[in-house]
């Protein structure tokens, strides 16, 4: 049976022409080349090279960037690109997230028109891979308190000290990576090349088998001097990425659910046991019925977020909800799709354990449930949690 | 030199169809798509344009929601579009084929592809009833095109191995399933379709006097319901099934 995409309410009628045409290209992509290849990716723990050809010649990297060859489109394409492409793998989506919304955004909003013109077309066309250097083995959750510094060596920079869990570090050319100079967070353009730098990949995950994780180690790695992203101090600049690649996460959160969904559905009305099939049992009837109403719910949350997008009518907290939400469901629809398939639900066959497999880091990384929930939190009642420094 | 390919929209191959009152339910189809067919036309079209150079135009006859078609054309490369819109579920193939001559014609274009049949109907008249029309060569359920000196030479499998024709414009290929892989649009595409207007006009417009319908469909009707499988346990069942496997599956 071909996938049907669960669009209860008919969100994507929302949608222009024009990003209805950018949801079917893409669909097409996972239909026809990621999907045949996704398990044997995850097995040999690889991010396939030819799907980097492809997004680039697609021209979805750096989606809602506009201009240095970047691809101009609505914030509302961008998160349609996303759910497509994590319906296929949150692996695939984190690798366009990463790219665009982590490595390529900084550049364009903060870099130096020098730096814009030299790294974005190439970004934008897949040649060039990106990574985010922000989390540190220490420092997760809490990156204001980083390790890795940035020292002022007069014609260089000398930067030393290592991020982790870095999406796509190993297979990068150019890592935005944020450091301490002065005791102030400034973002530095470190290319693999570069003295004194190195991206081990991390091995043994249960969890994006399909895409690349690394460590970004750098030992008096020497950055030249127009390498420092020049518009951008503090915090807010690893900040301002993170509110456009969770934006995203909103909406590749739907398309793992809506795999999940779609799967349960057909797993349920051809399984049969006591001589019926099992969708014809109110339990399991129940279940699909929970997962129709919570990804209408999350379609409903991140197209209304995609207009204010769009419109420039946001906050970062209306971001945190959507994010957390809609993780937070689809993990659980995986979680009861699994269990709807039975035994059969482990099996590779099926695509509803590695989507919640992959949900698990999805639901952690890009700000954890429970720190999006702090940040709610504070919103809410003016006083922040995060720490017992309660001033 | 002006290109044409010849598009329709069918229900998508996935689409459930739905019969009623002797007819098919176009109300009920979910989803349409360009016939298959037509698909390799159009990539070839655009090979022939990348390296022939001239304009490619796309051309389609039927209803209001065929014109996505034509935009989906547009984004993956062709230059211009006409839409010839007219409820073509009653006309038969040789009132189509006058409506498509005429816009073949009014596009000024001399080589033309088209599907070997549609999807839908599955009828293959379009093709060889559009190129006597127009008093064009043609050459039928071809899979590949390319450019020969001042003419074309196509390729089409044959029982006895490949055959290649090659014939001088006017002419016009009917598609069998390609040998290449079809393209897909890009954002840079779908961007610039955006642009391009399509020309949408009539049978009239185009001076086309339809006249009556000659072939008239009688009904509709869903194909006959599979029987249901057959089921057999144990060793003492082998001799029944290895007999039914030869003499009813004719599979050994």
């Amino acid at each position: 049976m071909p996938f049907e995409a669960l669009d209860f309410y008919d969100v994507d009628s929302l949608l222009t022409d024009e990003e209805r045409m950018v949801r079917d290209m893409v669909r097409d992509f996972v239909d026809n080349e990621v999907l045949p290849k996704i398990e044997h990716a995850c097995r040999d723990g690889v991010f396939p090279d030819e799907w980097r050809v492809t997004l680039g010649e697609m021209g979805v990297l750096g989606a809602p960037l506009k201009g240095y060859g970047c691809p101009g489109l609505s914030y509302a394409a961008y998160g349609v690109i996303c759910r497509e492409l994590e319906r296929g793998d949150s692996g695939l989506r984190s690798f366009a997230s990463v790219q665009g919304s982590l490595a390529m955004y900084p550049i364009w909003d903060f870099g130096s028109e020098e730096q814009k013109n030299h790294y974005l077309p190439k970004m934008a066309s897949g040649e060039w891979i990106g990574c985010f250097g922000l989390t540190e083995p220490d420092y997760g959750s809490n990156p204001g308190d980083m390790i890795t510094r940035a020292e002022d060596m007069g014609d260089h920079y000398l930067l030393n000290g290592a991020k982790m869990w870095i999406t796509n570090g190993s297979i990068a050319k150019v890592a935005v990576v944020w450091a301490k100079l002065d005791g102030v967070i400034r973002g530095f353009i470190v290319e693999d090349e570069d003295e004194g730098f190195s991206a081990p990949e991390m091995k043994g995950k249960h969890s994006l088998k399909a895409s690349v994780t690394s460590e970004l180690v750098f030992q008096d790695c020497k950055i030249p001097k127009d390498r420092i992203l020049p518009g951008v101090k503090g915090l807010r600049g690893p900040f301002s990425c993170l509110n456009n690649a969770r934006y995203g996460i909103s909406w590749g959160a739907i398309g793992a659910a809506q795999a999940c969904f779609d799967s349960a559905k057909e797993y349920s009305l051809s399984r049969i046991q006591f001589d019926h099939p099992i969708a014809s049992y109110q339990l399991v009837q129940n279940k699909l019925s929970w997962m129709l109403r919570e990804i209408t719910k999350a379609q409903l949350l991140a197209y209304h977020l995609s207009q204010k997008k769009d419109a420039g009518d946001w906050i970062p907290e209306h971001i945190s909800l959507a994010k957390m939400n809609n993780v937070d469901i689809a993990l659980e629809i995986a979680r009861v799709a699994r269990d709807i398939h039975g035994a059969n639900g482990i099996l590779d066959e099926y695509p509803v354990m590695r989507h919640m497999a992959n949900l698990e880091s999805v639901k952690t990384y890009e700000g954890t449930h429970d720190i999006h929930n702090l940040i709610l939190g504070r919103y809410i009642t003016g006083i922040q949690s995060f720490t017992r420094d309660l001033s | 030199m002006t290109i044409a390919v010849l598009l329709k929209q069918v229900p998508d191959t996935t689409a459930k169809i739905a019969v009623s009152g002797g007819r098919v339910d176009q109300s009920s189809v979910a989803k349409w798509s360009t016939s298959p067919y037509d698909e390799y036309a159009l990539e070839y079209a655009l090979q022939l344009k990348e390296a022939g150079g001239g304009d490619l135009v796309a051309i389609t006859c039927g209803p209001a929601r065929s014109s996505k078609m034509l935009t989906d054309a547009a984004a993956v490369g062709v230059d211009s579009m006409l839409h010839v819109v007219a409820d073509t579920s009653e006309m038969d193939s040789t009132q189509i084929q006058s409506i498509l001559a005429a816009a073949i014609k009014h596009c000024g274009a001399e080589i033309i592809l088209c599907g070997k049949q549609a999807a839908d109907t599955n009828s293959g008249s379009t093709g060889p009833g559009v190129a006597s029309l127009l008093g064009a060569s043609c050459v039928g359920m071809v899979s590949e095109v390319g450019i020969e000196g001042d003419g074309f030479i196509a390729q089409r499998g044959i029982s006895s191995g490949d055959e290649r024709v090659v014939v001088s414009k006017p002419c016009l290929f009917t598609f069998d399933k390609g040998l290449t892989e079809l393209r897909r649009p890009n954002v840079k595409g779908i961007m610039m379709a955006k642009k391009k207007v399509i020309e949408s006009v009539s049978a009239g417009d185009l001076g086309v006097d339809l006249g009556e319908s000659g072939v008239k469909i009688n009904s509709h009707a869903p194909p006959p319901e599979k029987p249901p499988g057959q089921k057999f346990e144990g060793a003492e069942s082998v001799p029944t099934v290895v007999a039914k496997l030869r003499e009813e599956a004719n599979v050994i």
